[in-house]
């Protein structure tokens, strides 16, 4: 192979800047150029010798400053042509699976990952002169380019394996890409999963981990008992990926006491639910799954007290005093508007809002309660009578708003009938008419009442405060359960938050709003507010598929690439050391001008 | 200060005032003066006798001479006068060169402070301005009285040095305007060819004057004038054009080709009779003027 066969340029036509060095001749010339000066006499100055030469420029003296510049220029010229030099070896890939079931441990003792890893440091030769390398989770990505196997094997030793699965999708779409580049020599690819036949030439892939018995929870997640209480419910799924029934325990510690045990006898293959009701109120939770396994990641799941939502509830009263019941129900935020301030754009924010004495303009967009509405509205057209005082007369038996209301006991006073309504049905009625109507519209769940239930919120009066969480159950729909994070899943930063500590301890600076997709480790997150206030988020494995070690589908890559025989070109461009070069020239040029010192030349005439 | 430059403080200008004009030889003046004139006076100083004639002041008769000869004769004294002193300050375009050695400033500070000298001394001053443009002293006139000093450093003070000057051509000419012996300072660069110096000093010795000769030159002037590598220097009066490449053994060469020049004007000086000073513009000028003034012909 000559020497053209290694070295190229990808714009030869810059080669015609060469043109460029007489320009800088002429420039020498003309800095040479002798200056002017008008002197008092030019007697003492005919003593001294006359310079030679009269043509153009005077005398050329050529410094090494010349030939220091011109060697930039040269170069500056060459950096432009972008040279290269074509190696003959190609370039390899490695992608190594880091993903959270490479965790699992090998019949021989060491983890997939650990395995996978000395065997592809053992797969790299000295003939890999240049290997990049490629990890799969959370996202494959290249981690760098490698010069040479020792290289690529220290590379191999910084990839850790994380706890989040990897996109399947993604890593099919990264393997094909790798396999259509005709510029790579091999693909060493190491994974659990085999890839399926046909096998791409150029792929070389090392599996790792025969299939294992594994027992997983599926998720863990929190809801709120009831509306308005304050006790917990747990609930989690349990998997048995083996050959046989097994017996899976999940024991829930809550702030680190136990607080729930529970147990399933769950079929080979079978996911199997468990519920833990009144849980205690705590920070954190931790369900621990028996027996343990080969692959403890998935037998263990975290939940945050914090990270099960309240009910927001937004109050449109000209009375806001009332509100302050409502304020008392544990996971209950409440803001007041006035109806004069009230605006459609508020109920963005909230779960579902109430009406006291108020109807608004357009149908609300969330779930409401409308206590004692005015007649005569355009929207809900509510026909009421007023009353000096209410008598109950009937109510619906089945129906989650009178469930456990003990009507006999409650006493009503003033209020207002309802008429016949086009579209709302009564659940509670009274002599003169309805007195609860209740209703779904557009999506949306609606009662109005007759009376005014807020003020008697409270122990004092049972049955009514009953049937007003029994309302605000029904339309807040039991509020919403506890955030369901997973491993390698971005999520966006909470406002206010500036830094986040992660399972590990590492803290890390962030801005709100923005995504974070560091959550690679199954465990506790600490979100810190500028304020030094802080809240808990879990994140989960929480992937069954992930845990399923028994069955490994494997990867279909398309075999598009060319064969490993026609030896692809391997470029390295020689731009980036030119331009190096040139910095550095520039640079000692700077210091010896600089150093040397150009003598100060007064300006001598008017 | 009343227009006078900076250098003309307080203690110089007391310092001035102690000073007085000596020249070689007697001149005659034009009013009574403190100079001893060649006309006849009533001074101390003994000049000659003559015989006794009726109607001279028998005071006068010297009774010694008239008992050893038996003849009477009268003793005659010199007359005192003021000394006619002419100053020609050199305003060519040279004096402008380098800008930044203020030559012509010193040139003009060294005439004035000749001129108030000789006024302090109630003498008669005439300054002529050789080139330069400006508003100098038209028709040749004398100035008397210290007072006088003031007008003649505002007309001074206008000049510009420029123009090329031949000095022994021009100094002939003014030769020409003065009618009467007297006291000369000439203050110049004499940047000029030696025998060319040499001719325009002597026009004054021909004529019997007093000359002192005051060279002004500048610091970086005398040290190659700041030039490095090559350079085209044109000379400022006669435009001359001469391609130099300047370095370190080159502006030797001209340092020591300017103080060649500046000898050989010193020793004609001295072989001619004539009283010569060089100045510095680097050099403190109360220091030169008060240190050259007795070898310029002023003494206390």
């Amino acid at each position: 192979m000559g020497l053209f066969d290694s070295f190229g340029l990808v714009y030869p036509a810059a080669l015609y800047l060469f043109a460029l060095p007489p320009l800088l001749v002429i420039a020498y010339l003309a800095r040479e150029r002798p200056r002017q000066v008008v002197v008092s006499s030019v007697i003492a100055f005919r003593a001294l010798r006359a310079m030679r030469g009269k043509r153009f420029g005077g005398r050329p003296r050529l410094q090494w400053t010349f030939f220091l510049e011109l060697l930039i220029l040269c170069f500056a010229v060459l950096a432009i042509a972008s040279p290269y030099v074509a190696g003959k070896g190609n370039p390899a890939a490695v992608v190594i699976d880091n993903s959270a079931a490479m965790q699992a441990q090998t019949s021989s003792g060491p983890s997939r990952f650990e395995n996978i890893r000395k065997r592809i440091a053992a797969a790299l030769s000295s003939s890999d002169s240049e290997a990049a390398l490629y990890v799969t989770a959370p996202q494959p990505h290249e981690v760098g380019v490698f010069h040479g196997a020792d290289a690529v094997r220290a590379a191999l030793d910084r990839v850790s394996v994380t706890d989040a699965p990897d996109d399947t999708a993604a890593l099919v779409g990264l393997l094909a890409q790798l396999n259509a580049n005709r510029h790579l020599g091999r693909i060493i690819f190491g994974s659990y999963r085999p890839i399926a036949a046909p096998v791409p030439a150029r792929v070389e892939e090392i599996t790792a981990g025969e299939p294992i018995a594994n027992y997983a929870i599926g998720s863990f997640v929190l809801s709120r008992e009831s509306f308005g209480a304050a006790a917990l419910h747990g609930r989690a799924t349990v998997a048995n990926f083996s050959r046989s029934a097994q017996t899976l325990a999940l024991t829930v510690v809550a702030d680190g006491k136990t607080a729930a045990r529970a147990q399933a006898r769950v079929e080979a293959g079978e996911v199997a639910a468990l519920d833990f009701p009144n849980l205690i109120p705590a920070k954190l939770y931790r369900a621990q799954l028996e027996p343990s396994d080969g692959f403890p990641l998935d037998n263990v799941a975290y939940a945050t007290g914090s990270a099960v939502r309240g009910v927001s509830i937004l109050l449109v009263s000209p009375t806001p005093a009332h509100g302050r019941s409502l304020r008392s129900i544990p996971g209950v935020g409440l803001s007041t508007v006035p109806p004069a301030s009230y605006s459609p754009t508020e109920l963005a924010a909230v779960d579902l809002a109430i009406f006291e004495y108020a109807v608004p303009k357009q149908l609300p967009a969330v779930n409401s309660l409308l206590v004692m509405p005015p007649p005569g509205d355009p929207i809900f057209t509510f026909n009421v009578r007023t009353a000096a005082h209410l008598d109950l007369t009937g109510w619906l038996p089945v129906d989650p708003v009178t469930d456990g209301v003990n009507f006999h006991l409650l006493n009503l006073r003033s209020g207002q009938y309802f008429g016949v309504h086009p579209w709302m049905r009564p659940v509670v009625s009274g002599a003169g008419g309805a007195l609860i109507l209740a209703a779904n519209r557009q999506g949306h769940r609606f009662i109005a009442t007759g009376f005014n239930p807020l003020p008697y919120l409270g122990r004092a009066n049972l049955p009514m405060s009953i049937l007003t969480l029994n309302m605000l159950g029904y339309l807040a729909d039991f509020g919403g359960q506890g955030m369901d994070l997973r491993t390698g899943a971005p999520w966006i930063i909470p406002a206010g938050v500036k830094q986040i500590v992660l399972p590990s301890g590492r803290k890390e600076t962030v801005r709100a709003g923005e995504s974070f997709s560091s959550a690679t480790i199954q465990g506790i997150y600490t979100l810190m507010a500028a304020d030094d206030s802080q809240t808990q988020r879990a994140v989960n494995l929480a992937d069954l598929a992930t845990s399923d070690l028994e069955n490994a589908p494997p990867l279909k890559v398309e075999a598009a690439g060319r064969a490993a025989s026609e030896q692809a070109a391997v470029r390295t461009s020689l731009t980036p050391y030119l331009l190096a070069a040139i910095m550095l020239l520039l640079v000692l040029e700077s210091l010896l001008v600089y150093s040397r010192g150009r003598p100060a030349i007064p300006a001598l005439g008017r | 200060m009343l227009g006078l430059p900076e250098e003309f403080t307080p203690d110089f200008i007391a310092r001035l005032e102690q000073l007085r004009i000596k020249t070689r030889r007697e001149y005659a003046g034009l009013g009574k003066g403190f100079h001893l004139s060649p006309r006849r006076g009533s001074s101390l100083e003994f000049s000659d006798f003559r015989h006794y004639a009726l109607g001279d002041d028998f005071r006068y008769i010297d009774w010694g001479l008239y008992g050893r000869t038996d003849k009477l004769y009268i003793k005659l004294f010199k007359e005192e006068e003021d000394l006619l002193t002419y100053i020609f300050l050199d305003a060519s375009g040279s004096m402008g060169f380098p800008a930044n050695d203020r030559k012509f400033e010193a040139a003009r500070a060294t005439a004035l402070a000749v001129a108030y000298a000789a006024l302090a001394a109630g003498d008669r001053v005439m300054i002529r301005v050789l080139g330069g443009v400006g508003a100098p002293p038209k028709a040749p006139a004398f100035v008397y009285g210290r007072h006088r000093i003031v007008e003649i450093a505002r007309q001074l003070g206008t000049l510009t040095p420029a123009g090329e000057v031949d000095l022994a051509p021009a100094l002939a000419h003014e030769m020409v305007s003065i009618r009467r012996a007297g006291k000369v300072f000439v203050v110049s660069d004499f940047l000029a060819m030696v025998n060319s110096v040499e001719r325009a000093l002597g026009i004054f010795t021909a004529a019997n004057m007093d000359v002192s000769a005051v060279q002004i030159l500048g610091g970086s002037e005398l040290d190659g004038q700041g030039l490095h590598g090559d350079v085209e220097v044109i000379d400022a009066e006669s435009r001359e054009r001469l391609r130099v490449a300047l370095g370190p053994r080159e502006r030797e060469r001209y340092r020591q080709t300017l103080q060649r020049l500046s000898r050989e004007i010193r020793n004609f000086c001295f072989r001619s009779g004539l009283r010569y000073a060089l100045y510095t513009t680097d050099r403190n000028f109360h220091d030169f003027f008060l240190r050259a003034a007795t070898g310029l012909g002023l003494v206390h």
